[in-house]
């Protein structure tokens, strides 16, 4: 087995098996949402809840398309044209996906509203299968029961990859899986209030999906800016700082050379790209042989980091300071 | 904000089984009651002429979709309203509940999807340019027991 390499960053084995998984789980995904799309569109009719719902299965493709596509550019080495590497093609990709999602959701939500204000009443009628006339509604049900399943369980398998990875494409496309039973409860819910006579209950279920189309769009968005903005390393959920932060900074002022330390580190996609600058005690150069040492080192302490630079300094710059914990 | 919506979600769905179950409504329903407004009573059909399927007679319209449309009513022990007048202006009356169904030789391919309810086809002829075309009427909008009922018939006839 060949090792995998993120651009010069050999992955760890753990990493690299996950990696395989996880691309492995993405081609599950898409798979499953062929079928899906293809069994709902069959048996679309004129429920908005169902328009919206489907919409949102051939939608969620993008993410899982977004990961394959990412995944296979930024193994590439870097070059002299491209010195930073390729992985910011993840950022890219995610940008892509939340962008489709939000414009998809905004359609969906105008859409569905002035259905709702024009009152159109959804029309279904019947369907013949296997020699019997029955309402299509059924049909619609029970196509929304057998594709709201699936997903939940994938996301729950992809989202425990998505930290192994440190992977934020992977974590949406997780956590958008993880939701998903709540968009068929939606349909189920929209058909089955035309089926009562309740034809504003399909608009209202349409508006919920859109308003989950739009909320997960904008969420995609928000995250894939972040990064592509250089804000300060988060872990793989955006819930709060990278630990590496502070890690690498510990590591650095530990040194008996260094008075003070601290880093800015971006994520690059799933690698950090990091700056360290160190105040040398009392203002003594450090010989390159030492800054190495330190710097081998430092790389040593997780596999995200590789693309990493130590500057010795006079004073640390403001935004590192005030950030480093004293 | 996620556990509100599920409960949400619940209280819907347990508010429609219960809707369901203790009114004893039967799937689907029309909001507007047209199956049950027009059975034993008067069934308003729109006619716009369209030979061989809707002619205008002496007295009454004749045609193969008129003759139709009078085994359907009397499926529902309805007494026939004949209304003559343009596809549009019949299509707006329909739209706005003033009609029960509208026939002239529409096809499965008519722009009206849009506006009212279109049945499955229920039979196949070929146009003056010899391209296949279905046959379909046109019922009022989100009125689905009654749409049921009129497909149930139509395929029943077995002109397909």
């Amino acid at each position: 087995m060949t090792d995998i390499a993120f651009g010069r960053t050999t992955l760890p084995a753990h990493q690299a098996a996950t990696l395989r998984r996880a691309i492995r789980f993405e081609w599950i995904t898409i798979g499953f949402l062929v079928v899906a799309v293809t069994l709902v569109g069959l048996v679309l009719g004129n429920s908005q809840a169902m328009k919206a719902a489907w919409a949102e299965d051939l939608l969620s493709l993008a993410p899982p398309i977004a990961f394959l596509v990412a995944t296979r550019i930024i193994r590439r080495p870097h070059t002299p044209k491209w010195p930073y590497g390729y992985h910011r093609s993840t950022g890219v990709a995610h940008l892509v996906a939340g962008v489709a999602l939000a414009a998809m959701g905004t359609f969906l939500i105008i859409d569905s509203g002035a259905g709702l204000f024009t009152a159109d009443h959804p029309s279904i009628g019947s369907v013949e299968l296997f020699g019997s006339v029955f309402w299509l509604g059924w049909l619609m049900i029970g196509a929304m029961v057998i594709t709201g399943v699936p997903p939940v369980f994938l996301g729950r398998v992809k989202m425990k990859l998505a930290e192994d990875l440190h992977d934020k494409v992977l974590y949406a496309d997780a956590d958008m899986n993880k939701a998903d039973w709540m968009t068929a409860l939606g349909s189920i819910i929209g058909v089955t209030g035309i089926g009562l006579g309740l034809w504003w209950l399909d608009a209202v279920a349409a508006l919920f999906i859109s308003f989950t189309i739009l909320s997960d769009g904008v969420k995609n968005m928000r995250s894939a800016i972040r990064d592509l903005m250089d804000a300060r390393a988060t872990t793989f959920d955006n819930a709060r700082p990278d630990p590496v932060i502070a890690k690498v900074e510990e590591y650095l002022t530990s040194l008996d050379w260094v008075a003070e330390a601290g880093a800015r580190i971006r994520d690059q996609g799933h690698v950090l790209h990091v700056e360290c600058f160190v105040v040398p005690v009392d203002g003594r150069e450090p010989s390159v042989e030492v800054l190495t040492r330190a710097r081998i080192a430092a790389v040593e302490l997780d596999w995200r980091l590789q693309d990493l630079v130590i500057v010795p300094v006079a004073e640390l710059p403001e935004e590192v300071a005030a950030a480093s914990p004293r | 904000m996620r556990r509100w919506i599920v409960s949400l979600l619940q209280a819907i769905c347990i508010g429609a089984l219960a809707l369901t179950v203790g009114c004893g409504v039967s799937i689907p329903a029309d909001p507007d009651d047209t199956l049950a407004r027009v059975t034993g009573s008067k069934l308003r059909v729109g006619v716009s002429p369209n030979p061989p399927w809707t002619e205008l007679g002496e007295s009454a319209p004749r045609g193969t979709e008129v003759d139709l449309v009078k085994a359907f009513a009397q499926t529902l022990d309805a007494q026939i309203e004949w209304v003559v007048g343009g596809e549009e202006s019949l299509i707006t009356a329909l739209e706005h509940g003033e009609l029960h169904l509208v026939i002239g030789g529409l096809t499965a391919d008519t722009p009206w999807v849009e506006k009212v309810a279109i049945t499955k086809p229920y039979a196949e002829t070929r146009d003056s340019r010899g391209e296949r075309q279905k046959l379909v009427m046109a019922a009022p909008p989100g009125e689905n027991a009654y749409l049921l009922a009129l497909e149930r018939f139509l395929l029943a006839q077995d002109l397909r």
